[in-house]
């Protein structure tokens, strides 16, 4: 079987390198395959980086195929087997490096791997062009003169060649960058990024005069917006349609091949340019996609201690009654069991109740929006203030305009987020002044639709400054803070439909908004 | 000879959640225990009076004051009643504060029974030791205070190691007459030699 597969990639791999080889054979040095672009190596690194060294042979078949078949062995059978052995093992050791130092899956994730991928692919194909050339001269198919510019035209071209069509086979085997090209596909800004990439090309190479280097950082413009808006799956697309374009203008206009290595030193400008950016974006999308999952699971986190509390009360109580029905088993009094069975019923259902709430937070978000009196909130801070303040001499007072409407809101997220305010206003308050310090919780009519729940302590407050940036997670005022508490409050807040804002001044002050139950 | 007490040990629960009152009663009472119940902080320093004895198991979570607080208004007006602390947060800080505050135990919601009831036991263990030193106690001062002056500052002398003639020669008197005070007073407090008179005297001072 394994025989047979290494056969059936074979016979896939030949025909495309020899296809590449083909079409990329274009302003030749001599006879000999040293063109200004080499797409081909490309295939050949990428089937041994994803498949293994052991296609080497296959790959040294496939050169020597080529040489034959497109270029009629310029050299002689035994040079060509020579320089096709020098470009088999070169390949392979780039493919061979690659493989160790993209560890532990080769793909184009990271700016550190496109870091590697670049350098590996550069040193690797200098060296593999000075073999090249170097067999060739020690052969005497090439002159001395002709060497040094011998090997800068393969190196650029093998360089350009796999720094474009690498990344392109990468991605086409990494199934998280195929799930975003697909995205990519369906949406119209792709198409309009594409005919702008296509006019950018025309532009240069039929509309304006001259040497189209001359006006090649045209591309750069649309190049970075693909790059910043679609990250490097677009990149890569739009670096292959460039790439293209540049030799199809290049062979229409039959321009001379030094231009050309001018040229695609430009193109390997703009493909750096490109992958990074593109890469650079993809990783800040991953930062602030676990950074909203961590959130997430620090907010759970907190509501699973809350919840785990509430639980603790009527567990103890079953237990309690349980007990107790025992004793009044043992003491034969089995009659009375009825009324404790009724009470410890209520129980395991008040319990019951919790867990549902516990079952409906993991569900992903699911908020329990209820109608919930103001009063009924207070009453949480009043409670939560005398849960926090054990010890501390802080005064805390609660109150509540005339005819604020109830809210409509999720109270155990609601409260959590009371406890979380109400929390850092107590530790505020005793913190900053020794003796005597205030935490004030009042409620409002906020405007018609909402209402307004404001903390205020007389502590030091957040100054101008510090106005948003509490609000940002991993920053804290405390010294054992985690700087999560507002972060997951205010994402809560607007789970809710409401706002929580901290205002700038000179004593600590937030703003709850919640939306009312505006009828019925 | 200590007399029997009439006051039973009760134990006072102390939680703002009706139905973990109503299921410690009842799990308590059944086992054997005397219960009084309530429902905040306030309201059981309102009732509490200094002949209660017993043990407290207070919320560490009330509203208003916590129990660790109350166990310190308690302190502070004399009261010796040992506390146990139940919590359904097993927070460390919380803990901590309850053992400094000399809590006899801090308890996990939920508990079993015989937690609890291990940590009731010790606390009353305590608390009737504490009651049969002070009956003691006042058993003592009784007996002394039947002591004549003269008598009294003949026991003072001899609980700092004085012999009969030296006593004598302080307070200007015979040491024949010494010794007869000795024996009376010997006989007032129901010593039977000197080493314990020694003993009686020094626990007087204290």
């Amino acid at each position: 079987m394994k025989v047979l597969r290494y056969l059936r990639d074979a016979a896939v791999f030949a025909p495309c390198y020899l296809l590449l080889d083909w079409v990329s054979y274009i302003h030749p040095l001599g006879p000999f395959n040293i063109t200004p672009w080499n797409p081909q190596p490309a295939l050949a690194i990428a089937w041994m980086l994803l498949g293994g060294l052991a296609h080497a042979p296959a790959v040294w078949a496939t050169i020597v195929l080529a040489d034959g078949v497109i270029r009629h062995f310029p050299a002689g059978h035994g040079v060509t087997a020579l320089t096709a052995l020098v470009l088999a093992a070169g390949y392979a050791g780039i493919a061979w490096t690659l493989r160790t130092l993209l560890r532990p899956h080769p793909s184009l994730r990271t700016l550190r791997q496109l870091t590697t991928f670049v350098a590996v692919v550069a040193a690797g194909t200098a060296l593999v062009a000075v073999g090249f050339v170097g067999v060739l001269y020690a052969a005497g198919a090439l002159q001395a003169g002709a060497a040094p510019p011998g090997w800068l035209r393969f190196w650029v071209g093998d360089a350009v060649g796999v720094l474009v069509t690498a990344p392109l086979l990468l991605v086409a085997a990494d199934s998280e960058q195929r799930t975003r090209l697909r995205a990519l596909a369906r949406r119209g800004e792709t198409y309009f990024q594409i005919g702008l990439v296509a006019a950018t090309l025309w532009l240069l190479f039929a509309g304006l005069s001259g040497d189209p280097s001359h006006h090649f950082y045209l591309l750069f413009l649309p190049l970075i917006w693909i790059a910043i808006r679609s990250g490097l799956a677009g990149a890569i697309i739009a670096i292959a349609m460039v790439q293209i374009g540049v030799v199809l203008g290049v062979h229409d206009r039959s321009l001379q091949a030094l231009p050309i290595i001018e040229l695609q030193a430009l193109v390997a400008a703009l493909t750096l340019t490109a992958l990074y950016l593109g890469v650079m974006v993809e990783e800040r999308e991953r930062a602030a996609e676990s950074l909203k999952q961590s959130l997430r699971l620090a907010a759970a986190g907190e509501m699973a201690g809350a919840i785990a509390h509430e639980v603790n009360q009527p567990l103890t109580a079953l237990g309690n009654y349980g007990r107790s029905g025992q004793m009044l088993i043992e003491a034969g009094r089995s009659a009375e069991l009825a009324g404790i069975i009724a009470r410890m019923l209520a129980e395991a259902q008040r319990a019951s109740e919790v867990v549902r709430r516990l079952r409906d937070l993991f569900r992903q978000g699911t908020t329990h929006l209820e109608r919930v009196p103001v009063g009924e909130l207070l009453a949480a801070v009043r409670r939560i203030g005398a849960q926090v303040q054990a010890g501390a001499t802080v005064s805390l007072t609660v109150a509540a305009d005339e005819g604020v409407p109830d809210v409509l809101v999720d109270r155990l997220q609601i409260e959590l987020v009371l406890r979380n305010l109400v929390t850092n206003a107590v530790e505020a308050v005793a913190a900053h002044v020794p003796g005597r310090g205030e935490v004030a919780v009042t409620a409002k009519r906020h405007d018609a639709g909402h209402v307004r729940i404001e903390v205020r302590d007389t502590g030091p407050g957040i100054g101008a400054a510090g106005g948003e940036r509490v609000f940002e997670p991993f920053v804290s005022g405390k010294p054992m803070g985690m700087g999560l508490g507002l972060a997951v409050s205010r994402a809560i807040a607007e789970a809710n439909g409401g706002t929580l804002e901290a205002r700038a001044a000179a004593h600590g002050e937030f703003h709850l908004v919640l939306p009312a139950q505006t009828h019925g | 000879m200590v007399e029997p007490r009439t006051e039973p040990l009760v134990v006072y629960v102390v939680d703002d959640d009706a139905s973990i009152r109503d299921s410690l009663a009842l799990m308590l009472g059944l086992g054997g225990y005397a219960t009084r119940l309530f429902a905040d902080a306030e309201s059981f320093l309102a009732a509490f009076g200094p002949g209660w004895s017993g043990c407290v198991v207070a919320d560490l979570r009330l509203p208003g004051m916590s129990g660790v607080e109350l166990q310190g208004r308690v302190r502070s007006r004399g009261g010796a009643i040992p506390f146990v602390i139940i919590t359904a947060h097993g927070d460390v800080p919380a803990a901590r504060a309850a053992f400094r505050a000399q809590a006899v135990d801090f308890i996990e919601k939920p508990f079993d029974e015989a937690q609890l009831r291990s940590a009731i036991d010790t606390a009353f263990a305590l608390e009737r030791r504490r009651i049969d030193t002070a009956e003691l106690r006042r058993a003592e001062l009784k007996k002394l205070s039947r002591l004549t002056a003269r008598e009294r500052e003949v026991l003072d002398l001899a609980a700092k190691g004085l012999h009969a003639k030296e006593i004598a020669a302080r307070l200007g008197i015979s040491p024949r007459t010494v010794e007869v005070h000795r024996t009376r007073i010997m006989e007032k407090l129901g010593v039977r030699n000197i080493a314990e008179l020694v003993r009686f005297a020094v626990a007087a001072e204290r």
